[in-house]
């Protein structure tokens, strides 16, 4: 319809919040998930301590970034492991990124706002249940993070390869997921966790910073290994070879990186060398940071994979997808898409030899897909679906709701992978 | 009004009490099933006839038995308006969270605001006098929220307003 | 937050960035971002021909053209004055930025920027407490239509302006919870005696509107704000547009506010009710014993 105001996109993640306006390629805001807010000593439990105090207490609150510069507030962070914790402070999260932030009239817009995979029912209903009788939003839907990773990969993709299947690896900064995705349907059962995702990278490089470096200030010691992290890091074929090229010509691949003190405002420099490569390598030998978790992560992939159901395995490989900050390494999806490769094609040629040679398979295409949009993928995938007309469709509308129920919005159709 | 309050919850407490005999009792009408009769009403000779304790128009109790299930529901009081919508939108969300409520039925009774359901296999599970004190607790509090909600509500458009004139 | 902001923050966040990527000598990116404001307006900010180095700002709003009738051109002409460029299609005023030539006051002009809706709306206001000032009675009532369905008329009087707000409530909770804090305005006001008179009707429009075809219905409130020269004058003039404008929004945000304090309310008083249903269950007192070297025996 002509005229309509664009739909709100909120993807709402452990650590950050992403929200805007679907049809833009970058979130308009990326904030901590975390709310600032006056908590009184009083006795009793945590939900009837919250509504004591003066008339309007419940308004004074930040979000975000605000949050956490503010003093004298108690921060909480209303979302575990994806999945919302705390609805009082939720709602007033979204209350607050409505209002003060997207400055948008709920009930003029449209929302799509996303879950984690094997979020449950219940959480919907209590999602619907905010979104339509607080803010009377005139239409719903309620995406999975992982489908929306599937979308966002159309980019980078021909119009013919627009499928909804695939698997997606999901790296934040906490922790790191592969999710197998068929027709846009989440397979539940087989969804791994791997122990690595940033902050372990980041860690990891902090460690060999401290061996090495002096000149770094302690308290700006992870500052410093995540800066480095993010600006000098990536993925390597072949690691041996690596350190011999570092160790012929120091001088082409050792970077400086500089940055000032905050105490004493002087400016001090630290070399970068070997960590360049060896940070991100820890997702392929996490032998290197975590002793007691040694599987890489293309071989996760590859088990994750053969967990699925038969028919559906080709079109997993075929199309494994990145998602998140963590995945913006150089070279990643190529060293992976080789690492599944080499696993997949020896288990064909093992069947062809066991078979005496009778037995042809067909090889099976591994494909890694890596885009512009990594780091906000699952927000970029809701802007993109939002945006098409299919979207209204699908979405429940709050006449729908008041007719029967916020059980509507336990199922959520998927859409869009037919064009 | 607040002395008829307490001869109102004695007599539905003790009328519950004496409801909540129940007994384990397969149905008449299907095999092999056991249902709340009170629900399915099928076979006439296991009802109890209802009783209605009223304290008022609104406020009243319906309180159905059977031989093997109970079935109570409230009517809220509602003086005006906003109290109305408050309890209409407190009621459902409760029944949003029946799951949770085991004894809350999903539904209210026709020309009562909230139902409760009561099984053999609840009290069976449970003590009696613990779930009638529940329904108890509930109905004293219920009043009392509704009002302070609506009370809050009002606090909250006074300052709001004033907040926005005083700015004038 | 009790009072909503005024300026908007995508508008000044992605101006602020891009000037100070400009400052920095930094290579200028592409943008093209649409963001939307309350009551229906649109920004969209964009690169003037593919030019990274040219910022375009523009606003479209449904209303306008009933903006325009009361002086909205020369008011943007007067705030904005040499940022102005042709209108891009499908919008009503596009300010243009040049990266290249950052004006040194740029904090300035990114405040300005981000209040282009608020500038806007204030035409029409400026105007007629123009008159009012000039003592100039009779004129044709102002009526602009600010959302799809709710108006707002602005008339002048030698010594006041009446404004009427028009507003619909979606939801059929929201016109009982809206008449309360619409009630509490009228109240408010005996507090507060520097503050305009309210006045508010519910489902017919007020006695001045009484022969236009103003809107009636169960879910339609009127509140009606007569402004004395106190608030018109010269001084008083911006502050009380700034909270007059945003009226609309700020009754219906706190409705929604309320809606989510009641939330919390409730869900307190669920898990109160559930634990008193659940002191109805006997406790399990089966605990599972241990060694003390951890083990556990299993009684058969």
């Amino acid at each position: 319809m002509a005229g309509r105001l664009p739909p709100v996109v909120i993807d709402n993640g452990t650590g950050y919040t992403k929200m805007g306006y679907a049809g833009n390629t970058e979130p308009q805001f990326i904030i901590p998930s975390t709310i600032a807010i006056k908590e009184s000593a009083k006795v009793g439990d945590q939900s009837s301590r919250r509504l004591g105090g003066g008339a309007m207490e419940d308004l004074d609150f930040f979000i975000g970034d605000e949050a956490i510069e503010t003093p004298n507030y108690t921060t909480k962070w209303p979302i575990r492991h994806g999945i919302v914790e705390d609805w009082d402070l939720m709602e007033r999260f979204w209350e607050q990124a409505i209002f003060k932030y997207l400055r948008a009239e709920p009930e003029d817009h449209y929302f799509l706002l996303t879950e984690p995979p094997l979020n449950t029912p219940e959480n919907r209903e209590y999602t619907a249940e905010i979104m339509f009788e607080s803010f009377n939003v005139p239409g719903l839907y309620i995406a999975v993070q992982a489908v929306l990773a599937l979308a966002a990969s159309w980019t980078s993709r021909q119009v013919g390869d627009r499928t909804l299947t695939g698997t997606v690896i999901d790296s934040g900064d906490g922790v790191t997921h592969v999710i197998p995705v068929a027709e846009g349907y989440v397979i539940g059962s087989c969804i791994k966790h791997i122990p690595i995702a940033g902050r372990d990278i980041t860690y990891f490089i902090q460690q060999l910073l401290r061996d090495r470096e002096v000149g770094i200030p302690p308290e700006q010691s992870l500052e410093t290994a995540k800066a480095i992290k993010e600006r000098f890091c990536y993925v390597c074929p072949d690691i041996v070879k690596e350190f011999n090229k570092y160790d012929k010509e120091p001088s082409k691949w050792l970077k400086r990186y500089e940055s000032m003190n905050s105490v004493t405002r002087q400016k001090f420099e630290v070399d970068v060398g070997y960590e360049r490569f060896l940070g991100p390598e820890i997702f392929f030998h996490p032998e290197f940071a975590n002793a007691d978790f040694t599987v890489p992560v293309s071989e996760t992939v590859d088990t994750v994979i053969q967990n699925c159901p038969i028919d559906v395995r080709r079109g997993l490989y075929k199309s494994i997808v990145l998602s998140g900050g963590s995945t913006m390494f150089r070279d990643f999806g190529r060293k992976l898409q080789r690492d599944v490769k080499k696993s997949v094609d020896h288990r064909l040629r093992m069947s062809e030899e066991l078979s005496g040679g009778k037995l042809k398979p067909t090889p099976i295409d591994v494909q890694v897909i890596s885009h512009h949009m990594q780091r906000y993928a699952v927000w970029f995938g809701g802007s993109m679906l939002a945006s098409t007309p299919e979207f209204y469709k699908v979405c429940h509308t709050k006449a729908d709701y008041d007719e029967y129920g916020p059980s509507i919005c336990r199922h959520n159709p998927v859409f869009g992978a037919m064009s | 009004m607040a002395a008829t309050l307490k001869p109102y919850l004695t007599a539905v407490r003790h009328t519950l009490t004496a409801a909540m005999c129940l007994e384990n009792f397969s149905s008449q009408v299907v095999e092999r099933h056991n249902k709340p009769e009170v629900e399915v009403m099928s076979s006439k000779e296991l009802l109890l006839s209802p009783v209605v304790i009223s304290r008022n128009e609104k406020e009243k109790v319906l309180i159905e038995g059977s031989i093997n299930s109970l079935r109570i529901s409230i009517g809220v009081k509602q003086a005006d308006e906003i109290e109305k919508i408050l309890c209409h939108k407190f009621m459902r969300f409760m029944m949003m969270r029946a799951e949770n409520f085991i004894v809350l039925r999903r539904k209210p009774v026709k020309g009562y605001d909230i139902s409760f359901l009561i099984t053999n296999f609840h009290t069976e599970t449970m003590f009696k006098h613990k779930l009638v004190d529940f329904i108890i607790h509930f109905m004293e509090e219920i009043d009392k929220e509704i009002s302070e909600m609506k009370l809050a509500v009002n606090s909250r458009a006074r300052i709001s307003a004033e907040e926005f004139l005083k700015r004038f | 937050m009790i009072l909503l902001e005024i300026h908007n923050r995508v508008i000044e966040d992605i101006l602020t960035l891009k000037f100070e990527n400009a400052l920095a000598k930094n290579k200028p990116e592409t943008v093209n971002v649409t963001v939307a404001d309350f009551d229906g307006v649109l920004y969209h900010v964009s690169n003037l021909n593919g030019d990274k180095t040219k910022v375009v700002v523009s606003i479209s709003m449904k209303f306008f053209k009933d903006l325009q009738e009361h002086g909205a051109d020369e008011l943007i002409k007067r705030e904005y004055g040499s940022y102005l460029t042709t209108v891009e299609d499908g919008y009503n005023v596009s300010l243009l930025f040049d990266l290249e030539n950052v004006p040194a006051n740029y904090k300035d002009v990114v405040k300005k920027c981000g209040l282009l809706k608020r500038n806007c709306f204030a035409s029409v206001f400026e105007k007629y407490f123009e008159f009012q000032r000039n003592e100039q009675g009779g004129n044709k009532r102002a009526v602009i239509q600010y959302r799809d369905d709710e108006t707002m008329y602005v008339d002048a009087r030698t010594d006041r302006v009446t404004v009427i707000f028009s507003t619909v409530f979606k939801d059929d909770d929201d016109v009982i919870i809206g008449k309360v804090f619409m009630q509490e305005f009228l109240e408010g006001r005996r507090q507060y005696q520097q503050a305009p008179q309210v006045l508010f009707s519910h489902r017919d429009p007020p006695l001045e509107l009484q022969n236009s075809n103003a809107r009636t219905g169960d879910n339609i409130g009127y509140i009606t704000f007569v402004l004395f020269p106190r608030h018109t004058c010269k001084d008083a003039q911006d502050n009380t547009i700034n909270l007059i404008h945003t009226l609309r929004d700020y009754l219906h945000y706190h409705i929604k506010c309320s809606k989510a304090y009641i939330h919390s309310r409730m869900r307190a008083k669920t898990s109160d009710f559930l634990k008193v249903l659940n002191r109805a269950k006997p406790e399990l007192k089966v605990k599972e014993k241990k060694t003390i070297t951890g083990r556990t025996f299993q009684a058969n």
